[in-house]
């Protein structure tokens, strides 16, 4: 593929139909059957969504929500959407209801294409979101309009023109105000982030796509570079598939959070501890499929011991570091770079600076600004467009970045998620039983530590402190993720130390009682 | 049932055998990340030839939980 005849996502879709026809671009376990899919059957019927959502609004511009697991229909929607001029709105499936509808709202969402789990939520979304005009399911069903359903009856219909500098998409993402902010991204940012490096990757490759595809790192990194590549995607149909997965589509190339790099060592390391006789190498090969030439890491700290271990395999792993907000990429490492400690060298047409020790980033891949958030904006961009990441680090004599903190208070798991502490802190505000409370992250668990207001609770004769504490964050956690919510519980006799202007110190000598 | 669970969680966390008691929580209690944990259940479906349902691991919360859902499966 010519790269620079690529300026927006449709020149993408387009190109790669054009380049790899009727090679196989996706596959979907269905049962024991495997369902494929096409470059040209992607870009085809992607146009059938485009002249669905033509029809539905009359040619004008639309915002879409996507919600659901990576699938055929799941991107013939995304490009169906984007390739046309209209914006795509991909949110986090684990989302709950509560969560859902005020991410539609502040989308300005008209369209929502769902999961099929989603149904029994749609008569809150219809209640809630009256803005929404139409309700698409990602699979067959005859209670609402469907994809497959689109794809029998709406003839492809050519997308209009669209400009590089266009918004393709929004994507929330977790921020230190409390409020997940939407990050604008261009069809020239995310084209940017899929031409800035050459030669990582091949038509021969399979990467098998294990991370959720809402977030800018899969997308960019699975779909938007297999497109580029022509290589083939294989769908995880779930966590608790990658195993048998891996056996079966027998990939090329993977990219995972350090997390899934640490289970699968621990794993292969158990079956070499109990058959010492089989080398490690021998159980890495069938453990994989034996295909694998090399895992790519992302969205938290990898250890370079664990690289190393890997390495000794004969699996290189070349992590990368980046942000939502960079569409994602920032650096990336080569999978033959023996540097283990830094995060990779910084991609092509990005450049870094370190101010006051923060890492600076300013590239034709860095966001438009948040949606409808200009404060925000003003905090992340300068005005000549340099996007402060947060973190701090460094950059040496040959390009490689290093990481040494984080400036901001975001909680980052081993997971890759991003959970901002202050929009749980958020759902502790207004109780008279509670002076103040921190949440950060303990032993990779989110904890919560209160000082109760002990006034109120004698004067109301409550003596079960612990129990009303507890049950608050039970409701609490009803309300959020899985990944967000609070696993411990700690209460403490004396009140948090402060800063001058009165607030909680994020970093407390003292720890309250674990209660749980 | 439960002593074969207990040897294939002790591939995933490192803990003594008698903390994997049938109230132990997998997350809280045996310290199980999340991926181990969906990792963990896809075994549980190959080793006992069953479909653990997405939506029910929620509900799996103690080992104890996963030997009755797997019983209540092979029923």
């Amino acid at each position: 593929m010519d790269k620079n005849k690529i300026k927006t996502l449709r020149d993408l879709v387009a190109e790669s139909a054009e380049c790899y026809g009727d090679k196989t671009f996706l596959k979907e376990r269905k049962g024991k059957d495997v369902a494929e899919t096409s470059f040209n059957e992607l870009y085809e019927n992607s146009k059938r969504i485009n002249r669905f959502l033509t029809e539905k609004f009359g040619g004008r511009t639309v915002h879409a929500a996507l919600i659901g697991a990576t699938s055929s229909a799941y991107l013939e929607a995304y490009f169906g959407t984007s390739c046309s001029g209209n914006v795509i709105i991909p949110l986090d499936a684990q989302l709950k209801e509560e969560d859902l509808c005020d991410h539609l709202r502040r989308s300005d969402s008209e369209v929502i294409f769902f999961d099929k789990k989603f149904m029994p939520v749609l008569d809150s979304v219809r209640r809630n979101c009256p803005m929404i005009k139409e309700f698409v399911c990602l699979q067959d069903t005859d209670k609402e309009t469907c994809i497959p359903q689109i794809i029998r009856d709406y003839e492809p219909s050519d997308f209009g023109d669209v400009s590089p500098e266009q918004l393709a998409a929004i994507l929330f993402t977790s921020g230190t105000t409390g409020l997940s902010k939407g990050v604008m991204l261009l069809h020239s940012n995310l084209i940017d982030n899929t031409m800035c490096q050459d030669n990582e990757s091949s038509t021969d490759d399979v990467l098998l796509s294990v991370l959720p595809v809402h977030h800018v790192y899969c997308f960019t990194c699975d779909i938007l570079l297999s497109l580029r590549y022509g290589a083939t995607v294989c769908v995880n149909d779930s966590m608790m598939h990658i195993s048998q997965n891996l056996k079966f589509f027998k990939p090329t190339l993977m990219l995972v959070v350090p997390m899934i790099a640490e289970t699968i060592y621990k794993k292969m390391k158990a079956v070499y501890d109990a058959s010492p006789d089989i080398p490690m190498k021998t159980i890495a090969d069938n453990v994989f499929g034996g295909n694998l030439r090399g895992l790519y890491s992302g969205g938290a700290y990898l250890n370079p011991r664990l690289a190393e271990d890997y390495r000794n395999l004969g699996i290189p792993i070349a992590q990368g570091y980046g942000m939502t907000e960079c569409s994602p990429r920032i650096s990336t490492a080569h999978l033959d770079d023996e540097n283990l400690n830094s995060i990779g060298t910084i991609v092509n047409g990005c450049s870094v600076k370190i101010v006051d020790g923060e890492i600076w980033a300013k590239s034709p891949s860095v966001m438009k600004g948040y949606y409808k958030n200009p404060e925000a904006t003003a905090e992340a961009l300068t005005s000549d467009g340099w996007l402060r990441t947060g973190d701090l680090g460094y950059v040496d004599s040959t390009n490689h970045l290093y990481i040494t903190g984080r400036k901001k208070n975001l909680i980052i798991l081993s997971n890759g998620e991003n959970v901002s502490p202050e929009e749980l802190e958020n759902k502790f505000s207004g109780l008279e039983w509670l002076s103040e409370v921190l949440v950060y992250a303990e032993d990779g668990m989110i904890t919560a530590e209160a000082y109760l207001n002990q006034e109120f609770l004698n004067e109301n004769g409550i003596d079960k402190t612990a129990g009303i504490f507890k049950n608050h964050v039970n409701d609490i956690n009803k309300t959020v993720s899985t990944a967000k919510a609070i696993r411990r519980l700690r209460l403490r006799d004396v009140e948090f130390d402060k800063t001058t202007s009165k607030k909680i110190r994020r970093e407390q000598s003292v720890r309250g009682q674990l209660i749980s | 049932m439960l002593e074969q669970i207990k040897e294939m969680i002790m591939n995933y966390v490192d803990v003594e055998a008698e903390m994997i008691t049938a109230d132990a929580r997998f997350i809280e209690d045996l310290h199980f990340n999340s991926y181990d944990f969906m990792s963990f259940l896809g075994e549980v479906e190959e080793t006992f030839d069953i479909i653990v349902e997405e939506e029910d691991v929620l509900n799996i919360r103690t080992v104890g939980e996963a030997v009755a859902y797997i019983e209540n499966l092979k029923a």
